[in-house]
């Protein structure tokens, strides 16, 4: 563990801006969770991978509070997460979530998708958040949806407007949980280019994602899950061709028939 | 037995039942809009889970549900002027109608807010959204929708129901046309006039709820 921490820091060496220490966490009985430790250094981008049910969406989901855990220590962005909701607020405010179903509001046009939170939460201006949310727009490529609705969209579009709506609040933090596993084949490529771009601007991302072609050119570490814990921890390079694990060399096997 | 269905009466006696029919029209349009912000409020604290007032509410909904409405109109009008409150029957009926009203509606819109997806609420919750905050801009906009045919089964209701208030005196339509009958004895004039008066009313209601379901649903058409 101390070993894998250390070879993590190459990264930048500055203090994380995610830092896991310990982390357990229980459904009732079941135990998901299994004392994960984990640093993520500001810019690092971090993909998460494992077989289904091995407790990758429950670490992400605890990193914003979506989750709460039960033992060990989970700092973001210099807010300790301790229950309180004043600490779960500072934190996701500062953390922007992708979710798999995209869970745009269905009710709010593209363009007030990302300025209610900007407007509400955050305090900004109108004009201001308007601007920002076509600037974001433009980014993701889609500024002339601006006036429709999520069902008027694909849904690689819907996944590219919550890429965008979660930027407009200024996230220090990107979290993406399997983002292109609801995609058609055909739409998944838009949204990976997207987090491409997004990797390039130096945002921090945690991305959980099967994607091993994304992995492979982004990230800067591949943290492999298996049963609540970390089985496995390395550059990409090194674990697409050298995993050290029976269970990752079992998962890379399956993935990559696919 | 050959009774001769007169249109002629009807006719003359369209003034007196016009006054009736407006009788229900105000005491219904009334406690619909109040049982409907009743059902929003209601809803809204128990999807809050506020302490205390979630359990009154929860306490108040099953209390009018599982009572017989008469009782609880004669509870309103009796009880309040036997506590030195007196009320006019017009505004005793608005209570009684607006509380029984609202109970059912606190059901209706509550079911519309449990019908919202997990997912949105969790993307509220990113997006540092407060409780209120998702109440607001995504439990209401999005559960009045869901529930309001069900809201609408409610309101009908209401409407029909107010007929219960000719037992404290109110000269609403079915009191208007009982007093007549009891007079003149033209049964089945007045009760085909009024039967017809309230299928036009609950027809109008109808068609206001489905306008307001329209205007509602045209962001969710692709
Ligand atoms: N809300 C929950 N209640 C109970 N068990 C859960 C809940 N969420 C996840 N789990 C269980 O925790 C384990 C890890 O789930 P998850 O984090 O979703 O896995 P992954 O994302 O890697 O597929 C699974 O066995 C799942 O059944
Ligand atoms: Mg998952």
């Amino acid at each position: 563990m101390t070993a894998s921490a250390a070879t993590a820091e190459g990264a930048g060496g500055r203090d994380p801006i995610v830092s896991l220490s310990r982390v357990n966490k229980w459904f009732g009985d079941f135990h998901a969770i299994k004392g994960i430790s984990l640093q993520v250094n500001q810019g690092e981008r971090v993909v998460i991978c494992g077989p289904s049910g091995s407790g990758k969406s429950t670490l992400i989901r605890c990193i914003n509070g979506l989750e709460r855990h039960q033992e060990g220590d989970l700092t973001v962005n210099g807010t300790r997460l301790d229950g309180k909701s004043a600490s779960l607020n500072e934190v996701r405010r500062k953390v922007g979530m992708v979710f798999q179903h995209f869970n745009l509001f269905p009710h709010m046009t593209v363009l007030k998708n990302l300025t209610v939170g900007p407007t509400w939460i955050l305090g900004r201006p109108r004009e201001e958040a308007k601007e920002t949310a076509l600037a974001y727009l433009r980014q993701v490529r889609i500024e002339d949806q601006a006036y429709k609705y999520p069902a008027q969209l694909s849904g690689g579009q819907q996944q590219r407007v919550a890429i965008a709506r979660a930027l407009c609040m200024k996230p220090e933090v990107m979290l993406f949980d399997e983002p292109t596993s609801a995609l058609d084949p055909e739409m998944v490529k838009e949204v990976l280019n997207t987090m491409i771009e997004l990797a390039g601007t130096g945002m921090t991302m945690i991305c959980v994602t099967h994607e091993m072609g994304f992995a492979r050119e982004v990230a800067d570490r591949v943290v492999f899950m298996d049963e609540g814990k970390i089985a496995e921890e390395a550059v990409p390079s090194e674990f697409f061709s050298a995993p050290k694990s029976g269970r990752a060399k079992a998962f890379l096997d399956q993935i990559l028939v696919h | 037995m050959n009774y001769a269905f007169s249109f002629v009466y009807i006719v003359e006696n369209l003034p007196v039942l016009f006054d009736g029919f407006m009788v229900t029209v105000r005491v219904s349009v009334i406690s619909i809009a109040i049982a409907s912000l009743i059902g929003i409020a209601g809803a809204a604290v128990r999807l809050l889970k506020v302490p205390v007032l979630s359990q009154v509410v929860g306490a108040y909904v099953h209390f009018i549900r599982s009572t017989p409405l008469l009782p609880q109109i004669f509870f309103i009008f009796y009880g309040l002027a036997s506590v030195g409150l007196p009320i006019s029957s017009f505004w005793a009926g608005v209570f009684a109608l607006s509380l029984w009203g609202g109970a059912y509606n606190v059901e209706n819109v509550r079911g519309g807010f449990l019908s919202i997806s997990k997912g949105l609420h969790e993307a509220a919750d990113s997006l540092a959204f407060g409780p209120l905050h998702y109440l607001w801009l995504v439990a209401v906009p999005l559960g009045v929708r869901v529930s309001l045919p069900s809201m609408l089964n409610t309101s009908v209701s209401v409407l029909k129901n107010s007929a219960y208030l000719q037992a404290i005196g109110l000269a609403e339509l079915t009191f208007v046309a009982m007093d007549k009958v009891s007079l003149e004895f033209r049964t089945l004039e007045m009760f085909a006039a009024i039967g017809v008066m309230y299928l036009v009313l609950v027809l109008a209601l109808s068609i206001a709820v489905r306008r307001l379901e329209n205007v509602l649903q045209k962001p969710f058409r692709p």
